[in-house]
This record gives C-alpha cells, sequence and structure tokens, in this order.
C-alpha cells in the first residue's frame, strides 16, 4: 500500500482516532495535548548515560514540533504524527510518561506489533534522529555532541539558517 | 501590452539550458533564460542534511506540483502519483538546474555507442536506432567542455575509452582516498583494469573558480567553491557578465504559443511568487526543462496548428523514454578485518574513492557472449549522516533504541566504511517506456501533469546482473562484507532522456540532427531528451556536449535571420 493511502485509510479505521482538523491551529491544539506523550516515547528511545546525547538534553520535542509544523513537512505526516500519538496516550489513559522503563518498553513492544504503530514509532525514530544529527542551527546539536559521538562532522560550511532561507 | 523580445528565449537553465545562454550571450544576442527556480548563489550552498536531501527545499512541493507514474503489475498499469509515494521526478528546480547537485562523475559515450544497431542488430522489444550523428561530430565538443565546465581526470590507455583529440584531461584528478592501493591491487589480482574517474570538478583553482575542498559532501549538494562544473557556476555566471543576458528566475514557463504552424511566437510564463502571468517573445526557442519536463511542456502547447503538442505530428513525442539502466550494491569494510591500508585512511573524511571500470563495455566472450555492457563507478557511501543512522535502526525486524542503539550506531560509524558501486548499463529504448500528459491531474497553474510509463526491457537487467556480479568480486576480494547488489528496473530518476529523439526521419523522430523540432523552424530542445539510446554512462558530459553543439547552429540559424 502506498504511503498516503495508509496515512488516510488510517483516519477511518477504528485502532487510531480521528485525524486532527488539517487547520494548523487545531492540530497545534491537538499536538499540545499529546506533547508529553511523544517526548516521553523519545526520551525512552534517547535515554541518558549513552553514547549519544539523551533526548532530554537536547530537547527533541522542541525540533519535533518545529518541524512537523514547518510549511516544507508533509502535512499528512504531520497528521499522522499526532494521531499516532493520541492512539497511544489514549490506550494508557494518558499515563505513559509516568510509567517506569519496562513499562513503557513493553507498551511500547506491543505497540509495535500493530502495522500503524510500527509506522509511528519509525517516524519518531527519524524525527529524532534528525533532531540530534542535523546541523546546530536546527537546535538539537548545539555543541555537535551527538556528531562527536559517531566520529563524524557535517560538513562545511555549516548552514546558518533554516532550511536554506531562515 | 509591451511583450519584451529576445533573440533567444531558453526555458531551463541546467546543462541543456546554459549551454545554449553561453554560447550565444558570447556571441553577441540577447537571450532571456527563464528558470522555474531560485538564483542560489555559491554562497547559499551549506552542507544542510535536512534542506538539501531530506526535504523539498529545493525542487517543488509535491502536492503542487507531481509526475503521476505508471508501472505495470500482474500485467496491468499501476498509476500512483509522486504526492502519494514520494517518489518525486524533479531533481533540483534551482538557476543551473540538477547541475548544481551532480556528483560530477563524468564519462563520454563511445563511438560504438552512436551506432548500437548496426553493432549489435536488433533486440525483440526494443527501439533501439543508431544516432544522426557520429561520435567524432560530437568529440570537439567532449573537449570543449573539459576546458569549459572543468574536467579533471588522468587518460589511461583501454580499449573501451573513447578516442581523444586532446591527449589529457586540462586538469589533473582530484585527490584521491588511500583505499584506492587496495581497490587497485584488487583489481590487478583479478585481471581487472581500474581507470581514474574523470570529474567536472575542478582540482586546481582558475581565474574565477577556486579548487575542491574536499568537502565530503558532494552529491546531492550545491558547492560553496565553485569547484563543481554545474551549469551555473561554469556557464551562466560568465554568460551574465556578458550583459547580454536576462535571468529570470522564479519564472515557470507553461505554454508556448503561436499564431502559425511554422513558428514559435511567444512563452507564457507565471511568476512562482507573485502568481503573476506573462509572455516573453525571442526569434528562437530552445527548451531544455529536462526530459521529462521538456516533453511535458511540448505536449501542453498544443494548439489548432499542433493539436497533438509541438512536434508530434507524427505522434513521436514522449516516446521512448530512457532512464540509466543498472543499479547499485554495496559492501562493508571494517578497521578490524582491512587489509594494505591503515584504518586512519580507511575513515579519512573528503578525499574522492575516483575509481571506475570499463573493462566490460562491450562484452565478447566465449562463454558470456557478445553483448555491449556498460560502466561501473565505484565510491563511498554517501556520508550524509541522518540517512546512515536511519539505516541501522532495524534489527531482526525491530525497531532499536536505547543503548543498543547508541552503541550500535557508534560501532557502525566508527569501526566500518561502507563501499558502493554503481552499474550503468543501457536502458533500451521500448514502445511501454514513454511519457504522456495527464489530463485530469493539474499542477497548481492549472496545468496537465506528466504521466511517466516506466519500463525496464529483461534484457537490461541480464547486463546490470552481470555487471554487478563483476563488481561484488571486487568487493570480495577488497575484503568487504555484507555485500549486496540491487539490479532493476526502478530507476533513479536523476538520469533522464529521451522523448524527443532526434533523426533524419520526421515519421520517426521529433528532431532533427541539429536538435531542431522537425516541423517548427525556430524551435529546438537541448536537453537529453534528443537522445535515441542513452550509452552506458550517465549523461550530463554529453548533455553539455550536445548542447554546445547545436548552440554554434543557433549562432549560425540566428545570423541567418
Ligand atoms: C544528486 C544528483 C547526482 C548526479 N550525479 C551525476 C553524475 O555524477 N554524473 C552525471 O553525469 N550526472 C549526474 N546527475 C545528473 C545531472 O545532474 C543531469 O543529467 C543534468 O543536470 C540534466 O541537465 P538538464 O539540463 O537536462 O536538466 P536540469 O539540469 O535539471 O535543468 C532543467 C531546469 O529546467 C527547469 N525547469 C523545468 N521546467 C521548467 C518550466 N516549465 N519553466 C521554467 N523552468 C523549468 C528546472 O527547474 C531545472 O532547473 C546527478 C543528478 C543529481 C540530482
Ligand atoms: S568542494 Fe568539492 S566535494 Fe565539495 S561540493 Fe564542491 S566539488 Fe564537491
Amino acid at each position: 500500500m502506498h504511503r498516503r493511502h495508509f496515512l488516510i485509510l488510517g483516519s477511518v479505521s477504528t485502532l487510531l482516532p480521528a485525524l486532527p482538523s488539517s487547520h494548523p491551529a487545531s492540530q497545534k491544539l491537538a499536538f499540545s495535548r499529546v506533547r508529553e506523550t511523544i517526548f516521553a516515547v523519545q526520551k525512552h528511545m534517547f535515554p541518558p548515560h549513552t553514547s549519544l546525547p539523551s533526548a532530554q538534553e537536547v530537547n527533541t520535542i522542541a525540533f519535533l514540533e518545529e518541524t512537523i509544523f514547518h510549511p516544507s513537512y508533509d502535512k499528512d505526516i504531520r497528521a499522522f504524527v499526532i494521531r499516532g500519538a493520541h492512539a497511544l496516550h489514549q490506550k494508557e489513559k494518558g499515563r505513559f510518561h509516568i510509567y517506569t522503563s519496562e513499562k513503557k518498553e513493553q507498551v511500547l513492544r506491543r505497540y509495535e506489533e500493530s502495522e500503524k504503530g510500527r509506522m509511528w514509532l519509525s517516524r519518531i525514530m527519524i524525527l529524532s534522529l534528525e533532531a540530534l544529527l542535523s546541523a546546530p542551527v536546527y537546535g538539537c546539536n548545539p555543541a555537535k555532541a551527538a556528531w562527536h559521538a559517531l566520529q563524524r562532522n557535517g560538513g562545511m560550511p555549516e548552514p546558518t539558517k533554516k532550511y536554506i532561507y531562515g | 501590452m509591451n511583450i519584451p523580445m529576445y533573440d533567444a528565449v531558453i526555458i531551463g537553465s541546467g546543462a541543456g539550458g546554459a549551454s545554449v545562454a553561453y554560447t550565444l550571450t558570447k556571441a553577441g544576442f540577447h537571450v532571456a533564460l527563464l528558470e522555474k527556480g531560485d538564483f542560489l548563489k555559491r554562497s547559499d550552498f551549506s552542507k544542510d542534511e535536512l534542506a538539501y536531501c531530506r526535504r523539498n527545499i529545493i525542487t517543488p512541493d509535491l502536492f503542487n506540483e507531481y509526475h503521476i507514474i505508471a508501472q505495470e503489475k500482474n500485467a496491468h498499469w499501476v498509476e500512483t502519483p509522486t504526492y502519494e509515494s514520494g517518489w518525486s521526478f524533479w531533481n533540483g528546480n534551482i538557476v543551473g538546474g540538477s547541475s548544481n547537485l551532480m556528483s560530477g562523475m563524468f564519462h563520454r559515450m563511445h563511438p560504438d555507442d552512436f551506432h548500437l544497431l548496426q553493432k549489435y542488430g536488433p533486440i525483440e522489444g526494443a527501439n533501439i536506432v543508431d544516432w544522426p550523428i557520429t561520435y567524432e561530430v560530437l568529440e570537439p565538443y567532449y573537449t570543449k567542455v573539459e576546458s569549459l565546465i572543468g574536467v579533471s581526470g588522468k587518460f589511461i590507455p583501454h580499449p573501451f575509452e573513447p578516442p581523444r583529440s586532446h591527449p589529457d584531461y586540462p586538469f589533473p584528478p582530484t585527490k584521491e582516498n588511500g583505499i584506492v592501493t587496495l581497490f587497485d591491487k584488487s583489481c590487478r589480482s583479478l585481471k581487472m583494469t581500474p581507470l581514474v574517474t574523470p570529474r567536472a570538478i575542478l582540482s586546481q583553482d582558475t581565474s574565477d573558480r577556486n579548487a575542491c575542498y574536499y568537502s565530503n559532501y558532494c552529491g546531492s549538494y550545491g558547492c560553496s567553491s565553485g569547484a563543481k562544473g554545474s551549469a551555473r557556476e561554469a556557464l551562466i555566471v560568465p554568460a551574465l557578465s556578458t550583459g547580454k543576458l536576462t535571468l529570470l528566475s522564479h519564472t515557470h514557463v507553461t505554454q508556448l504559443f503561436s499564431s502559425t504552424k511554422e513558428r514559435i511566437e511567444t512563452a507564457q510564463c507565471i511568476n512562482t511568487v507573485t502568481k503573476k502571468r506573462f509572455s516573453i517573445s525571442g526569434r528562437i526557442f530552445i527548451v531544455a526543462a529536462q526530459a521529462h519536463e521538456s516533453v511535458r511542456l511540448l505536449f501542453n502547447s498544443a494548439s489548432r496548428f499542433h493539436p497533438d503538442g509541438l512536434g508530434n505530428t507524427h505522434g513521436q513525442l514522449g516516446k521512448n523514454l530512457i532512464f540509466s539502466g543498472g543499479g547499485a550494491g554495496e559492501g562493508v569494510l571494517h578497521t578490524r578485518t582491512l587489509q594494505d591500508i591503515s584504518p586512519q585512511i580507511l575513515m579519512q573524511p573528503g578525499y574522492f574513492f575516483n575509481r571506475s571500470l570499463l573493462d566490460w563495455y562491450y562484452v565478447d566472450e566465449w562463454w558470456d557472449g557478445y553483448f555491449k555492457g556498460g560502466l561501473i563507478e565505484f565510491m563511498f557511501s554517501h556520508a550524509n549522516i541522518i540517512s546512515q543512522a536511519l539505516r541501522h535502526t532495524y534489527h531482526d525486524g525491530r525497531l532499536q533504541w536505547g543503548e543498543a542503539l547508541a552503541t550500535r550506531l557508534q560501532k557502525t560509524f566508527t569501526q566500518q566504511r561502507a563501499i558502493r558501486f554503481e552499474v550503468f548499463n543501457d536502458w533500451l529504448p521500448t514502445d511501454k517506456c514513454f511519457i504522456q500528459t495527464a489530463p485530469n491531474h493539474k499542477d497548481i497553474y492549472g496545468m496537465p501533469v506528466g504521466k511517466l510509463h516506466i519500463w525496464g526491457h529483461s534484457h537490461d537487467m541480464k547486463v546490470g546482473n552481470y555487471l554487478a556480479q563483476k563488481a561484488t568480486q571486487i568487493l570480495e576480494a577488497m575484503g568487504a562484507e555484507y555485500i549486496y547488489s540491487d539490479i532493476s528496473a526502478t530507476p533513479a530518476p536523476n538520469l533522464i532522456a529521451g522523448g524527443c529523439r532526434f533523426g533524419n526521419d520526421p515519421r520517426t523522430s521529433v528532431l532533427d540532427p541539429n536538435c531542431r523540432v522537425h516541423d517548427i523552424e525556430n524551435l529546438y530542445v537541448t536537453d537529453a531528451s534528443f537522445m535515441p539510446t542513452g550509452g552506458s554512462v550517465p549523461y550530463t558530459w554529453t548533455i553539455y556536449a550536445n548542447a554546445l553543439r547545436v548552440a554554434d547552429k543557433i549562432v549560425a540559424h540566428l545570423h541567418d535571420l
């Protein structure tokens, strides 16, 4: 199935709640309700004390929010990110972020068993790695800690404006 | 309303369009160069993976401008809009076109590529024809490209290297990573001849462009030193300095218009920022919007004089679309098991791999048979950090995270380097691979979008796999692990040609041998759409050379008017 079919059909299936309206203001509101859940997932994916900076340390959720609401971002994927988070939020009765690490692992692995859950987690992973590994101008890699951990450099000249135009 | 009038109006500022703009302005003619994208300068280009490689910033938003891709699945054509699949067929929509973003691996076509039918005979299901010109006609222009665009290299005699009128390249090869010691040794142990890849990259400063500083991020990125031989650096900037060039960026051409059958009078334009519509007139028009978009423009310019589109009197427009056959493969060198070179050398960023093989460009072996083969190009896997990391997030079919992911990424990035090969062989032209427009699908400007029927001949797959096997042997000899190859009929969208074949017979071609539309006296097409067959090399050197050749014909034409 093509990506867009999947994303759109997802909205009429019972597993996930309906697409938030495509109006940016209502999407912003919908996002604000699940921001904590998404950040909790990111923090679980990138915990402290590994060789990479943690999601908490570099505030990956700020990048995610700014990214999905940027005009260059695919509007259907934006809706999918919010919708998938709502599904998790509702399933766990809004408590995901206070679970223990073991419980979070259990819940996410269960979520991964459904195709939509798997795709959603994969999307959160993409957005988190983009946050950690993009150029410093995007905000989550200011001291290039993730690049240093991987012994890589992003190339010169570094961007001074986001998405070319700032 | 006053419509500005130029000697020539060029649509598309990439390799095909800029070559003509350069030649005409140097000859003193007034030229309007119309480009739908922005004019980014050298100083605007950074190594921003998000902007250049992961978002549509320098290509249109696929919801506004898209293509329909038709592919055969179980004997049915399945049509998918690219906004749905995300498979974009825009390749770089800025002044200078996709040449800004190329990796610059440059190869001439071989003299025999110009008469493939004569040499190998027909292949069932393929529309192979000989070119109406020979290598000898194009050779002076291939040579001109070497100095004008800037090609660095080192000539190594080889039976399948095309003959050269100059003994060697004007610029020495770009610097090489020490891995070439291991590569060359492995090739020789297999009785293969490693060649230094020529590159459209300056290895030395010139008066107005700086040499390559080995940024490690070349393909898919614009060049901030001016070293890369993009149409913008090498042709448009010098053309602007003549004072004869009017460069209109953000100018999308929707149609060519005329009130007679024989001539085009105006280009209908829209400013992509202000959305204002306007017209530009000229004595001669040149279309170079990249093969598939040039074909679309000719279809969309249908009028009562040309009801099926410009150049389509004999139903040839859009036919015989070709890509580059072949595919790619990879193997991983681990610092732990490295032979002959040190881990520090392997992991050193910046310098190029710079090796290619022409040993099977033509195959004539008792065991394997007699057929046209192709080129194999070797390189390091792209340095992009985010996309490399994303390739390592799954383990046993499950997403990895936490400590396991961090450790894996660190090991992968610091202890191993992937070597990639790309196979280039002919994508045979067939009746099943062509371009139309899709009347029910319109872009943001209200024009039907292009529909690309993509179909690869099984012969291409056989040749591609044959070459991939040879490449794999080399990776094995180098000690690489996890070797795989992927040869398929799913093409890379950045090498696209055909759709406006040139030829002597108007019944079987769209353009005459000088790339002028057969029945329209002032309309030329100078991107890769003229190519009846593609050779087995990346196209851009040939696009530049042919466009420079045609530009000389246009200068003569303008003098005659
Ligand atoms: C990442 C990448 C790597 C590459 N690497 C290599 C390589 O190593 N070697 C090689 O030989 N080739 C390479 N290529 C391919 C090479 O860039 C192209 O073959 C070449 O640039 C094509 O030239 P063109 O003039 O046909 O099209 P382009 O250079 O794409 O120019 C067409 C221009 O027309 C403009 N345009 C389109 N429609 C309209 C319209 N309606 N109105 C106004 N303007 C319009 C476009 O915006 C574009 O700027 C690479 C390409 C990419 C993207
Ligand atoms: S500096 Fe060299 S490697 Fe970097 S983009 Fe320019 S030509 Fe390519």
